[in-house]
């Protein structure tokens, strides 16, 4: 779109950026919510009325959280589970990604099915069988084996969510890298990767959140408190607190934290891939 | 040369043989898991295993704390990997269907050779046994439930004295509900999970009138009873509807935060009194489901087993023998607000002394769950029957008909002990 | 294409298939199995179970519980594919145009999506339960707010709005992605033609979305039809099974009262409605190539 600079421009920019910051509110509110929560005092966060910030401000209920002795091997769990998880991803998904949106291959579809088929399976359904055959290859307490299985739902996300991107890319496109010589694998990194920039950032962010969120197969591969990552002490604080709301909402922001941290850094690349254009010829 | 040959082979061989001896003095690596999260149970058991580790040299034993959701899956997956601890924590009512599943070594012929088996409680001990009688476990601590009161409130709505009959209690229930202040009357637990049943149970199993029921006989007018004061307390607004989603620790916070006036909770609510703050008068009595003099209560408790495949079950038995020995017995029960298992044991409580007293009385009228394999399908058609009178506003009796609809194939198939 | 082409693609696919069928082949075929038999907490490892064939499909069929769950379960699924595809294509629209703030509040939203789903519930919970929240602010313009989590009309509501929550930035996400692969030209040349922004984005935007649209909408389905952590925190399934989904009911039945093998043929109805979806989209995608 041209820019137009003028008058009847900036008040448009100025009305959609008032409805943004609403809309971001109204949003971003429960997450207030959480963290207002996080920092009362047992006696207000029972107290019969409902305030909307904490009157006797604490940090108490973080030191709960923070004083664990397992939560920085924890924090390190998760965030191992997580970059794992999108190594895997990025590994297997993008290249299948692209061979399925690039090429017309005998047995598409049933790939296809296939991938769509392993995302639809509920962990209730893969638990048992997964944790029997890793016993059986003993690859179960170790770092990797969690992610591996966590890869099993998002490496099939990847390739759905990415290969009309790929296809999307002119065919031109390739074609002339070709053209300058370039092999198959060298048009696919200096080409088409940088075709779908944002495409693939959001497999990142969102690969990356699969391993960090995960909660049912880290508990059940991996016992023992050197391995466990920081969702699994949801169960710890539900067992001991019940709903002791300000300690439970510490550990949600706890949880939360790192990934808007990471995401806040990685966002940059997103606005950059958006305003570059992704398929520009 | 013959002999030298023979000689040497010989000495080679003993070598062999004792060098293995030599190793097995070093002492066997066993893990324990347990799910003790609240501080200081949590660190007991660090440094009572610390204390065995150090007084003998058969075992070393690490304990590892697994959530309590978590160590169930794990049981569930372990039955059929084989991957098991070596010795395994588990809460009584369940412990019937992973005997089932083949999660816990039989120890009968260990644990009768210690000659101390006749001490325990028999309803905790039950719990560790199979149909046929055999002995997987030993339980280590134990406990029930009672009433909490709030004096203050009791004294407002003019009561000095704390209930003694279902009927007297319906009347205290009604007085010092007051919904201009946000106060129910009653607080207790009926959430969808074991929680709920173990705090329906008493009032289920409620001797009004005559003789209480077991679960195999929900229909007899006593049960019904007993599920139809609790859903009046809901239909009437005083109780809150929202116990279908409170577990014992939200009941709990409910009374302490002065929102309940009576409230159903356990002996180990006795270690985390310090949360009411001096807020208001509290105390704790029998819980009155029937008339006068009589009361019913639900045991609880976590035993311990040696699971299957462990790599020194003699070892691991010595250990819960030690775990379970009298004095030990008494220092957990302190340490963990619990009681002893043992009639033998003494627990000379340091705090809510009256509280642990009324408790202590109770486990004379306190019932276990089954023992059943199949104990989690009974207890999931009990707390839907009290569910759906409280939320749907079903008839007891009918409520209760559906629930024996799903109990007596089971318990016809394999009756209950 | 060329044959020697053909074979660059499987070198590119292979491996995630082979990666795909090694983690999530055996566990198809094991439920598969255990869902024809009768393993319980009796016979799991003692054994002593036996083939009873589709018994425990038709069994499923006649309890009024499983009914309800199947119903929750589409329920569900249908009202927040509704709610957050809708309201997440408004907002993918809204935040595709260029201004100032477009960039860094289009992230801000999607910090609901980082959320776990578990803290999610129990965040849930929270602002649900009767004196919480949303009744709070509800009283405020003069409504008494219903006990959410308590009645069996409303909890399921309270769980799909949590979920919506989750899923509207979800959904933007991906359809911003999808919007900033069409190319700028094609708006220019239409608005040269004096095309409004209605027919723009009617013929313009809708036919060069729709293989997005599509991935979107199948995957939100399979991430809502096989939803677990959120009502297995927020309201364990309850009151009486009225937020009890497929998920949970099967791992209910094989974690918690250990019928393994009613809890496969659970899992296995989940798995068998996703894979009718799954080959409708396949269907689509083939017209569309």
């Amino acid at each position: 779109m041209k820019k137009i600079i003028g008058g009847k421009e900036a008040a448009r920019d100025l009305r959609n950026s008032v409805i943004a910051v609403v809309l971001a509110i109204l949003f971003l509110f429960p997450v207030y919510w959480m963290m207002q929560i996080s920092f009362k005092s047992d006696a207000e966060t029972f107290g019969k009325v409902l305030s909307y910030y904490p009157r006797e401000f604490t940090v108490y209920p973080w030191l709960v959280n923070l004083q664990d002795k397992t939560f920085l091997l924890s924090l390190r769990n998760s965030f191992i589970n997580g970059f794992l998880t999108m190594g895997i991803t990025l590994l297997l998904g993008v290249p299948a990604a692209y061979g399925m949106g690039r090429y017309r291959v005998k047995g598409s579809s049933v790939f296809l099915l296939t991938f769509l088929v392993c995302q639809m399976l509920p962990a209730s359904l893969t638990l048992t069988p997964m944790y029997l055959i890793f016993n059986k290859i003993h690859f179960l307490g170790t770092h990797f084996t969690a992610p591996v299985a966590i890869a099993g739902a998002s490496i099939p996300f990847a390739i759905i969510t990415l290969r009309p991107y790929f296809k999307s890319v002119p065919v031109a496109l390739d074609e002339a890298a070709r053209l300058d010589g370039c092999g198959p694998l060298k048009a696919f990194f200096y080409v088409m990767i940088p075709a779908v920039k944002t495409g693939i950032v959001t497999i990142v962010v969102i690969s990356f959140l699969n391993g960090w969120n995960d909660l049912v197969y880290s508990m059940t591969f991996n016992v023992g408190e050197t391995m466990r990552p920081l969702t699994a002490n949801i169960y710890k604080f539900q067992n001991a607190y019940g709903t002791k709301w300000n300690c439970i909402m510490a550990y949600g922001t706890i949880l939360v934290l790192p990934v808007i941290l990471l995401f806040i850094f990685l966002q940059k690349y997103i606005v950059g891939g958006l305003v570059a254009g992704a398929v520009k010829d | 040369m013959k002999k030298t040959l023979l000689a040497l082979v010989l000495a080679v061989a003993m070598l062999l043989v004792s060098v293995p001896a030599v190793l097995a003095e070093a002492p066997t690596e066993i893990t324990l898991w347990h799910y003790f999260d609240a501080s200081a149970d949590a660190q007991a058991i660090v440094d009572w295993v610390d204390e065995y580790n150090s007084i003998q040299n058969e075992i070393h034993i690490t304990a590892t704390y697994v959530s309590r959701t978590e160590l169930m899956n794990q049981y569930t997956v372990g039955a059929l990997s084989g991957e098991l601890p070596d010795i395994g924590m588990v809460d009584s009512p369940d412990m019937a269907s992973y005997i089932s599943l083949g999660v816990f070594e039989d120890i009968t012929d260990q644990l009768e050779a210690w000659g101390e088996l006749d001490q325990f409680y028999p309803g905790p001990l039950e719990s560790c046994k199979d149909a046929d009688g055999r002995i997987y476990g030993l339980p280590q601590n134990t406990n029930c439930l009672a009433l909490a009161c709030n004096m203050d409130l009791l004294k407002a709505a003019g009561y000095d004295h704390m209930p003694t009959n279902l009927a007297e209690f319906q009347e205290m229930v009604a007085a010092t509900t007051d919904p201009a202040d946000d106060v129910y009357g009653f607080a207790m637990s009926c959430i969808s999970t074991e929680e709920g049943t173990f705090q329906l149970l008493p009032w289920l199993r409620s001797a009004a009138g005559g003789a209480g029921v077991n679960v195999d006989n929900l229909t007899a007018d006593s049960a019904v009873n007993g599920l139809k004061v609790l859903g009046d307390f809901v239909a009437n607004g005083y109780m809150s509807k929202e116990c279908v989603n409170w577990t014992q620790s939200d009941a709990f916070n409910q009374f302490a935060a002065g929102k309940a006036a009576l409230a159903e909770v356990g002996t180990w609510h006795l270690a985390m009194t310090d949360a009411i703050g001096g807020a208001f008068e509290y105390g704790f009595c029998l819980l009155p489901t029937g008339d006068e003099g009589t009361s019913t209560s639900t045991i609880g408790g976590e035993n311990f087993g040696v699971c299957s495949g462990a790599e020194n079950v003699e070892g691991c038995v010595n250990f819960l023998e030690w775990l379970c020995s009298k004095d030990k017995e008494g220092e957990w029960a302190v340490v963990a607000g619990k009681i002893p298992t043992r009639q033998d044991s003494v627990a000379n409580y340091t705090y809510e002394v009256d509280g642990f007293n009324v408790f202590v009385d109770e486990m004379n009228y306190a019932q276990a769950r089954g023992p059943h394999a199949e104990w989690p399908t009974i207890s999931e058609a009990i707390y839907t029957a009290a569910q759906s009178v409280f939320v749907d506003g079903t008839d007891p009796a009918e409520a209760l008909a559906g629930a024996m609809e799903k109990i007596t194939p089971i318990v016809e198939a394999n009756p209950l002990p | 294409m060329a044959a020697g082409k053909k074979r660059e693609a499987y070198i590119f696919v292979l491996p995630a298939f082979i990666y795909i069928l090694f983690v999530l082949g055996y566990p198809l075929i094991y439920n598969v199995y255990l869902s024809l038999r009768n393993v319980d907490v009796k016979n799991l490892t003692k054994g002593g179970d036996v083939f009873i064939g589709l018994q425990n499909y038709i069994d499923l069929f006649k309890n009024p519980t499983f009914l309800l769950v199947l119903k929750n379960t589409f329920v569900f699924t249908i009202a927040c594919l509704l709610f957050q595809f809708t309201i997440g294509f408004a907002l993918a629209l809204f935040f595709y145009q260029k201004f100032r703030l477009s960039g860094p509040i289009r992230g801000v939203l999607l910090v609901s999506y980082m959320i776990p789903m578990s803290v999610t519930g129990l965040l849930g919970k929270n602002i649900f339960s009767n004196a919480g929240l949303v009744n709070n602010l509800l009283s405020k313009i003069g409504i008494i707010g219903p006990e959410w989590l308590v009645n069996t009309s409303t909890a399921l509501i309270a769980v799909i709005i949590m979920n919506c929550w989750v899923g509207i930035p979800f959904n933007m996400l991906l359809l911003i992605s999808g919007l900033t692969s069409i190319t700028p030209d094609v708006y220019e040349s239409a608005s040269i033609d004096g095309a409004n922004w209605l027919q723009r984005f009617w013929y313009i935007t809708v036919p060069l979305m729709k293989s997005s649209m599509l991935s979107v909408l199948m995957l939100g389905f399979i991430y809502t039809f096989r939803a677990f952590d959120l009502m297995y925190i927020m309201t364990a399934g309850g009151p009486l099974n009225s937020t009890d989904v497929l998920g949970t009911y099967s791992y209910m039945l094989s974690f918690t009262q250990y019928k393994f093998s009613q809890g496969s043929a659970v899992a296995m109805v989940l798995f068998g409605c996703l894979f009718i979806v799954g080959l409708f989209y396949l269907r689509l995608l083939s017209k569309e190539d």
